[in-house]
C-alpha cells in the first residue's frame, strides 16, 4: 500500500529566497505529527504547497498514491485534503451550524445546479446531528444560530477546524491552532483533538509554536530548519536532539 | 402557533406575483402608469441580474448593459425581419448574450477584483462601440427602429395582447417573475452558498473544495443571460434598439439601481428599480439635478446604509419586532 503522504524534495521560492529547498518526509500511518522549526523555516509555505495555494516549482508531492502536486486547491479538497489557516478563516456572515453545513456541501457545479432546482438538502442536512456534537464538543453548542463573526477569535478557531472536520479528510493540516487562544480553550482543544484522532484515525499535520502543546499531542514530531526537513521523531527524541537545539539557538 | 418559514415564504410570494397581476386592472384607465411600471420591470430584470454578481457573489461588473444590449438586439434583429417568433427571438436574445457573458467571463475572471472590474468596463464599452458603429446590422446611431411587438397570445380564458400598454405589462411582469423565481432559487440553494462563500472569502472556499472559477463563470454567464432577457424585454417594449440605452450611462444607472435598493437581497434591484424609473418620472426632476440628488443619496446610502434602502428596511424591522418582544416580556413579569 502507498503511504498516505509523500513529500519528495519539495522546493519553492519568492524572488531570491528559497523558502523552501528540497524538503522530503513521508507519512506511513495515521497518526497526529507535529511540524515544528524557527520562524521563516518554510513550515507555511509547505502547507501550502501540500493544500495547492502555492504551486512547488521542483519536488512531487502524492496523496495516497496520486501524485497532486499540479491540482488545483479544490481538486485536493475534494480529494480529501484539508487544512485550517495561520490567519483563521470562517465564513463570518453565516452562523456556526451554516459554516459546519457549508463545509459538508457537496461542492461540484453539476450537483450544485441540480439541486438548485430539485430543491433536496442532499448531504447538507444528513450532517446536521454531527455538526451539532462536534459544535458541542467545543461548548460552541449554544452558539450554532449566532453569526461566526461574532465568535471570540478562539472560538473561531475552533469552529474552523470543525468545518474542516466534517468533510471527513484524510488529511488535515493545521497552521498554528493554538495561536492566540487562551489556556483554558487550549486544553478543550487539545482533548477535541486527540477524541477526533481517536474517532477518525485520519493524518493531523500540526504546525505549532506552543512547544508544550505540540509535545504533549503529538505522537511524532518533524523539524523544519531552513527549507529542509531536518530531524524527524517521537517527541522525546527531539527534545534531546542535539541539531534541533543548535537550529533553534541559531 | 408558528407558521412554517417555508409556508410563510410562499404565501409572501403569492401576494406578490397576483399585486404584480393586478396592476393592469389596477390602473386600467391610466397607460402612462402602466408605461412606467413596464419600463421598471425592464430594468428591474438586468438589475436581478447584475444583483446575483454584486450583491450574492462580490463582483462588480460596470458594463452589464452591453449584455442587456446583446439580448435586445439580437431579439429585435430576429422580430423585425421576421426571421422568428416572439419565445423564440427572446430565447436566442438571451442564450447570445449567455454566450458573451462566458466569452468575456473566460479570460477576465482570473484577474482580481479591481483589474476585473477595469475590464467589464471595457467590454461595456466595446459592445457599445459595435452596436453604435455596425450600421449594416445595428442600423448605427440611428439604431433600429420598427421592431414589432409580439402577435396577441390566447390564453383560452382571455387574450393577451402585447401591442396594447396592459397586455405588455404582463408580458414583462411574466419575465420579470421568471427571473425572480430564478434569482431566489439560485440564491437559496448550495450553488448559492458557495457563491456566498466566494463573496466572503474566495482562498477559503477554494480550500472547502469550491471551484471558484468555475462557479464565477456560471452565475457570470446567467446573470449576463438575465440581462439579456431584459433587454429583450425592452427592446420590444419601446419598439426600437438604441445604442444609447446599453451605453455607459446605463451600465451606471443599472448598478447605482441594485446598490441604491440593496444588493444581496431578492428586492432590493426591484425597489432601486422603482425608485429610479418611476420615482424620475413621477417626481419630473430635471435630468441633470437628478443626478446631482443620487449622488448625495449615494454618499447618504454609502454611510448610513450600506446594505441599500432593503437592507436598511430590513434591520429597521428587525429592531422594531426586537423592541416590540421586549415589550412583551416586559409586560408579562
Amino acid at each position: 500500500m502507498p503511504d498516505i503522504l509523500e513529500v519528495d524534495g519539495v522546493s519553492k521560492s519568492f524572488g531570491g529566497v528559497r523558502a523552501v529547498d528540497g524538503a522530503s518526509f513521508r507519512i506511513k500511518a495515521p497518526g497526529i505529527y507535529g511540524l515544528i522549526g524557527p520562524n521563516g523555516a518554510g513550515k507555511t509555505t509547505l502547507f501550502d504547497m501540500i493544500c495547492g495555494r502555492q504551486f512547488a516549482d521542483a519536488g512531487s508531492i502524492c496523496l495516497a498514491g496520486v501524485r497532486i502536486d499540479r491540482l488545483r486547491v479544490h481538486q485536493r479538497a475534494r480529494l480529501g485534503v484539508a487544512r485550517t489557516f495561520q490567519e483563521c478563516r470562517v465564513l463570518e456572515e453565516e452562523s456556526c451550524l451554516d459554516n459546519v453545513l457549508f463545509a459538508a456541501q457537496d461542492k461540484h457545479l453539476g450537483t450544485e445546479m441540480i439541486q438548485t432546482f430539485d430543491r433536496r438538502d442532499g448531504p447538507r442536512h444528513a450532517v446536521t446531528e454531527e455538526a451539532e456534537r462536534l459544535l458541542d464538543l467545543v461548548n460552541l453548542r449554544p452558539l450554532v444560530a449566532e453569526a461566526a463573526g461574532t465568535l471570540s477569535y478562539g472560538q473561531r478557531r475552533l469552529l474552523e477546524i470543525i468545518c474542516s472536520l466534517i468533510a471527513k479528510p484524510r488529511l488535515l493540516l493545521l497552521d498554528e491552532p493554538a495561536s492566540g487562544i487562551n489556556p483554558t480553550l487550549l486544553n478543550v482543544l487539545r482533548d477535541f483533538l486527540l477524541r477526533i484522532f481517536a474517532e477518525r484515525r485520519l493524518v493531523l499535520i500540526i504546525v505549532e509554536h506552543n512547544m508544550e502543546f505540540i509535545m504533549s499531542l503529538a505522537s511524532h514530531i518533524l523539524v523544519m530548519h531552513q527549507g529542509r526537513v531536518l530531524e524527524e521523531g517521537p517527541p522525546a527524541a527531539i527534545q534531546a536532539s542535539r541539531r534541533v537545539i543548535d537550529a533553534y539557538l541559531g | 402557533m408558528r407558521v412554517r418559514a417555508g409556508t410563510a415564504r410562499l404565501a409572501i410570494g403569492a401576494l406578490f406575483a397576483a399585486a404584480l397581476y393586478l396592476v393592469p386592472v389596477a390602473f386600467a384607465g391610466s397607460p402612462y402608469v402602466l408605461f412606467t411600471l413596464t419600463l421598471t420591470l425592464c430594468y428591474a430584470i438586468p438589475a436581478m441580474g447584475l444583483n446575483l454578481l454584486l450583491g450574492y457573489t462580490g463582483l462588480v461588473s460596470l458594463g452589464h448593459m452591453g449584455f442587456a444590449g446583446v439580448g435586445a438586439y439580437v431579439t429585435a434583429l430576429l422580430m423585425k425581419h421576421g426571421l422568428a417568433s416572439f419565445v423564440p427571438s427572446i430565447l436566442a436574445g438571451t442564450l447570445a448574450a449567455g454566450l458573451v457573458g462566458v466569452l468575456t467571463g473566460v479570460p477576465c475572471l482570473r484577474l482580481r477584483s479591481h483589474y476585473f472590474i477595469i475590464v467589464t468596463l471595457a467590454v461595456g464599452m466595446m459592445l457599445f462601440l459595435l452596436f453604435n458603429n455596425l450600421d449594416w446590422l445595428t442600423g448605427g446611431a440611428a439604431g433600429l427602429p420598427g421592431v414589432p411587438r409580439p402577435r396577441p397570445l390566447d390564453l383560452g380564458f382571455a387574450v393577451v395582447d402585447p401591442r396594447r400598454p396592459a397586455g405588455f405589462y404582463l408580458l414583462a411582469a411574466t419575465a420579470f417573475l421568471l427571473v425572480f423565481v430564478i434569482q431566489y432559487a439560485l440564491v437559496h440553494s448550495d450553488f448559492g452558498r458557495s457563491l456566498a462563500a466566494i463573496r466572503q472569502d474566495e482562498t477559503l472556499a477554494a480550500s472547502r473544495g469550491v471551484d471558484v472559477f468555475a462557479h464565477k463563470l456560471t452565475i457570470f454567464a446567467v446573470s449576463a443571460a438575465i440581462a439579456g432577457l431584459g433587454g429583450g424585454v425592452q427592446v420590444l417594449f419601446l419598439r426600437a434598439a438604441a445604442p444609447q440605452s446599453f451605453g455607459f450611462l446605463e451600465d451606471v444607472n443599472v448598478v447605482l439601481i441594485v446598490i441604491v435598493g440593496g444588493s444581496g437581497s431578492l428586492f432590493g434591484p426591484c425597489l432601486g428599480a422603482l425608485l429610479f424609473v418611476a420615482l424620475p418620472e413621477a417626481l419630473r426632476v430635471a435630468d441633470a439635478f437628478r443626478m446631482v440628488l443620487f449622488g448625495a443619496a449615494l454618499v447618504a446610502l454609502a454611510l448610513f446604509a450600506p446594505r441599500g434602502l432593503w437592507g436598511l428596511a430590513a434591520t429597521v424591522a428587525r429592531k422594531l419586532r426586537a423592541d416590540r418582544s421586549v415589550v412583551a416580556r416586559a409586560g408579562h413579569s
